[in-house]
């Protein structure tokens, strides 16, 4: 009977002997594996597994198919390497530790790269998810400078925009969208929606195909034909239980019958990009009359540019277009020009700066990391240093020994690294509701295959950049003194020079990230403080909008709002309760003004004044001062409120109350009075100048879609449920939606400057931190290795604090000079950041003096532990010992 | 130089694996060479030494080999045989002759009785 040689054994074998000798190797130890099987099989297989290990140990080498003049010497640089790799290994799992700090000091660094980066990857450098998205541009005016200073954009006119359809060549397609609120009922509690309307084309430019049934035709984008519907992913989800058989059944808005006809994929949802990120979509359907509206811009554009075809042309040709259409419409066109950016440009405008401000932060946490560590790998060389000359003397060229300790500092950043994407991902996770607020795009927000390229080459240059300069201090330690037995190394004084310029880039960086994040902040403090113009404390916001084809007369509106607007007032804890078209800091109309009974001027010199609508109490209600005249009153017809600012713009320094304005966009007849004056808002946002503004009474306009304020003498939120039920008792189809404090509207608009003061805090923390254990760890080296002298300078007579001093003076010394050049450092940095604070400078002094002694008191803390050590050295037991 | 520049130096292993295969003359192989180096020198040295070794020398010259055919005691696998080329001849006498000069007038005390 034939045995069997140990299955396991044969198959490690088989992975590793090379493939041109296995079958001879195989072959020989089955062979001789039979013949001692026959005297013990326990002793063959015994003696089967002992070659099995042999083998495995030190498998045969595979020569080199090469033909080689000479036998070749075994040291190929592939082969060095992967031994170098494995010898490092080996080192650095001896001294796990060492190898334990190094990686977690890194694995952080590298960890807050990685994740800052892959939001960067995302937001700035993924392309968007439809086809050929590097063709898709946005169109719009570009508003007459004069009177809308320094906006760069402006939302479209229907009029121009067919003319720009029907004139530029630069386009494969273009299509106008905007939104449109309806109120969904039929099932269940009424429920407000925001539909995207969106002109003929608008879905074949992005090349979206609907999941299910198909997008609009055509014909459908007039008003006769235009009652279909195409459900988003989520919508069709959430109220179809993602039904197939959903294309054919209708849906109730604003009380009129909507077909669905199709369905969108979940892709095509993007948070970013709001008229994609909507419950659902219906064709625009413009009349005859608004095609027509050329003075009134609205609209939103999105087009493809034919392929070849670039942005410079694209503009250039828009620019012709639009010196025409000025030519041909001077009444209504003059001063309106035309822009084309790229559809991704105009998505991640706002992020850009701050997200290359953290990038470039979070690299100075790396670079900080990298000196930390350079410090530890160092000190670990002069502790090696004899194993390192042991090497020399043996053979080991400088450029080898070189090339050994590099791929050590590469082989721990890499496992730090590996960390690190470990980190990211957690860290990406977990934060992934406060992105979703801060950044476009936040849902896409991955780890992908960029993402782990970045990590890899990050890791790899960290290897480098800390291994490099230890690397070098030992190739050129003198062999012969480090092997002298016993021989003298004041290791404490080798290398300082390298150590202390270590300790200098660690403070200096430092200094430049808790200045970057102590501007951030304290920005950040100033604009919670900034006075809005009103006050936004103890202040219940809503907004209700009714349907047109429920609320089909001016009346009818009126009567609702002030019925809602009396049953808030009678509620315990609310003190006055108003209405308005916008909220303040949410945007809103801007429109030109004619005052006085003046003709008309051209668009480009007619004064433009953002335009409110109110009703009574409203000023009561927000706390805007009433300056002069009077509020409205319940009877009043053709009345005006202005602003502070309005009034400087409109009158200058004559008293407006009883003059008259005239809003041409509104009535082409209807004159105004104004009759007070109150105090400006921050409307463009906390960090703008306030808005010249005048308000209007809401009675006078068929307005139905309105906000509603209530100032409360309890915690706003509290009285929701409340004010919901007194809608609901007027109107049990009446939704109620976004029920907000007003703080929370306003903090909303800080949430960028909160992201990046919240970062920037964090990595200024992390840097603070490493920068302390750097100062440490080099001191706590520098007095080990000077024990000998300071024993020797005690045994003199030197007192305590004479060593302390000494001690503090070597710490202190390159501390002072890094927050020296971090000073410098952070000057230049405060131009980047310049366009991201309000109202303090970039480089604040008064935040870099803080900064500064900060770094000093905590660099004077780090030097004072191993100062206090080393004054506490016993001379004799020193001296001894050496 | 002291020696002839065409026979090239051996190691002590490659001495013993060059000798195994001149002994076995046709019969030289991984395992018969093993178990000769093994019988005859007392050393039990693992077969992937031995084909390294192997493999040096044909690289230098001095083995030349070929492969037989598949056996049944092995599995059905092959045996690959290796022969000494004419320098690797001229290596062992080489290393035999330097041997046998170092060694005149030894005997006496290299001898174990």
């Amino acid at each position: 009977m034939k045995q069997q040689a140990p299955r396991l054994a044969v198959s490690l074998l088989g992975r590793r002997v090379p493939e041109e000798w296995r079958e001879f190797v195989l072959g020989d130890l089955e062979e001789e594996f039979q013949i001692r099987v026959q005297r013990s099989p326990s002793a063959a297989r015994r003696w089967f597994w002992r070659q099995t290990l042999r083998c495995l140990v030190a498998p045969p080498r595979a020569r080199s198919h090469s033909h080689h003049a000479f036998p070749i010497s075994g040291d190929s640089m592939l082969r060095t390497l992967v031994a170098d790799i494995r010898y490092s290994s080996r080192v650095l799992l001896r001294a796990p530790s060492f190898t334990l700090a190094v990686v977690a000091v890194l694995a952080l660094g590298i960890g807050a790269n990685t994740a800052i980066f892959s939001i960067v990857n995302t937001v700035l450098l993924r392309p968007l998810p439809f086809d050929e998205p590097e063709r898709l541009v946005r169109l719009f005016h570009v508003p007459p400078q004069a009177t809308f200073p320094g906006m760069p954009r402006f939302a479209v006119s229907a009029a121009n925009f067919y003319d720009w359809q029907r004139d530029a060549r630069s386009y494969e397609r273009m299509a106008l969208y905007r939104f449109r609120p309806f109120t969904l009922t039929g099932g269940g509690p009424a429920e407000a929606v925001v539909a995207g309307a969106v002109g003929d084309g608008f879905f074949e430019t992005l090349r979206a195909k609907p999941l299910l049934g198909r997008v609009f035709l055509s014909e459908e984008d007039t008003p006769a034909r235009g009652h279909v519907v195409v459900l988003s992913n989520g919508f069709w989800k959430s109220h179809f239980g993602a039904a197939p058989e959903v294309i054919g059944r209708t849906l109730m808005l604003d009380g009129e019958v909507y077909t669905v006809v199709g369905v969108m994929p979940a892709a095509f949802s993007m948070a970013s990009w709001s008229i994609t990120h909507r419950d659902m979509w219906v064709p625009i359907a413009y009349k005859d009359a608004d095609r027509a509206v050329r003075d009134n811009h609205n609209d939103m554009v999105v087009a493809r540019l034919k392929p070849g075809v670039d942005i410079a042309h694209a503009n250039a040709e828009m620019k012709d277009i639009s010196q025409r259409l000025e030519r041909d419409y001077p009444k209504e066109n003059t001063g309106w020009g035309a822009t084309v950016d790229p559809l991704q440009e105009i998505l991640v405008r706002n992020v850009r700066t701050s997200l290359v401000m953290l990038l470039a932060a979070v690299a100075l946490v790396l670079l900080i990391a990298c000196a930390n560590v350079g410090n530890l790998l160092f000190a670990r060389s002069l502790g090696r240093s004899k194993e390192l000359a042991i090497r020399t003397a043996l053979g080991a060229g400088r450029a080898r020994v070189f090339q050994q300790l590099i791929i050590e500092a590469i082989v721990l950043a890499t496992a730090g690294g590996a960390v690190g994407l470990l980190i990211a991902r957690v860290s990406l996770a977990a934060s992934a509701t406060l992105l979703a607020n801060q950044v476009p795009r936040a849902d896409e927000i991955s780890v992908d295959a960029r993402v782990m390229l970045f990590a890899l080459a990050v890791s790899i240059l960290t290897g480098i950049l800390a291994g490099v300069l230890p690397a070098i201090r030992a190739g050129r330690a003198d062999v012969n003194d480090a092997l002298k037995e016993g021989g003298r190394s004041d290791a404490g004084t080798i290398g300082l020079r390298t150590r202390r310029l270590l300790i200098v880039c660690e403070v200096a960086f430092s200094l430049v990230l808790l200045t970057g994040a102590g501007v951030m902040i304290r920005s950040l403090l100033a604009l919670q403080h900034v006075d809005a113009g009103f006050d936004p404390h103890n202040v219940l916001t809503m907004k209700v909008g009714l349907p047109e084809t429920r609320y089909k007369t001016p009346a009818q509106t009126t009567a609702f709002y002030n019925d809602a607007l009396r049953r808030f007032r009678a509620l315990p804890g609310v003190q006055e309760a108003a209405a308005i078209d916008d909220l303040p800091l949410t945007g809103g109309s801007q429109q030109p003004i004619v005052v006085d009974g003046h003709a008309e001027l051209l668009p480009r010199d007619q004064p433009t004044v953002a335009v409110r609508k109110i009703t009574p109490g409203y000023l009561r209600a927000m706390r805007v001062p009433l300056l002069r005249g009077r509020d409205f009153a319940e009877d009043d017809v053709h009345v005006m409120l202005v602003s502070r600012a309005a009034a400087k713009l409109l009158w200058g320094d004559i008293d407006p109350i009883g003059r008259q304005a005239r809003l041409p966009l509104e009535s082409k007849t209807v004159v105004q009075t104004v009759v007070g004056v109150v105090g400006d808002i921050r409307e463009a946002g906390l960090s703008e100048n306030p808005v010249a503004t005048v308000y209007e009474f809401t009675r006078e306009h068929d307005w139905s879609h309105l906000a509603l304020v209530a100032r409360t003498s309890v915690p706003p939120l509290t009285l929701a449920q409340a004010v919901t039920a007194a809608v609901r008792a007027i109107d049990p189809e009446q939704p109620v939606e976004e029920i907000r404090t007003m703080e929370d509207v306003r903090d909303d608009t800080l949430t960028s400057q909160r992201f990046s003061a919240l970062l920037l805090g964090l990595f200024a923390s992390v840097a603070l931190a490493l920068a302390s254990v750097g100062i440490y760890s080099v001191l706590s080296y520098i007095v080990h290795g000077r024990s000998r002298e300071i024993g020797i300078r005690s045994a003199l007579g030197a007192k305590r604090f004479d060593v302390v001093r000494l001690v503090v003076v070597e710490g202190m010394t390159p501390a002072l000079i890094g927050v020296a050049a971090g000073a410098i450092a952070a000057l230049g940095a405060g131009r980047l950041m310049a366009k991201l604070v309000y109202g303090v400078s970039a480089s604040d002094p008064l935040t870099m003096a803080v900064v500064s002694a900060t770094l000093v008191g905590v660099a004077l803390l780090a030097s004072l532990i191993p100062a206090y050590r080393a004054s506490r050295l016993d001379p004799s037991e020193v001296l001894r010992a050496s | 130089m002291w020696f002839r520049k065409d026979a090239a130096i051996l190691g002590d292993f490659e001495q013993l694996v060059l000798f195994g295969v001149l002994r076995l003359e046709d019969e030289a192989y991984g395992s018969a060479i093993r178990q000769e180096i093994h019988a005859r020198s007392g050393r039990d040295v693992s077969i992937n030494a031995v084909y390294t070794t192997l493999d040096r020398l044909e690289l230098k010259g001095l083995l030349r080999s070929w492969v037989g055919d598949p056996t049944p005691q092995r599995g059905g696998r092959r045996r690959k045989f290796y022969a000494a080329t004419p320098a690797g001849l001229a290596a062992a006498r080489q290393a035999y002759g330097a041997f046998r000069a170092m060694t005149v007038g030894l005997a006496g005390r290299l001898e174990t009785k």
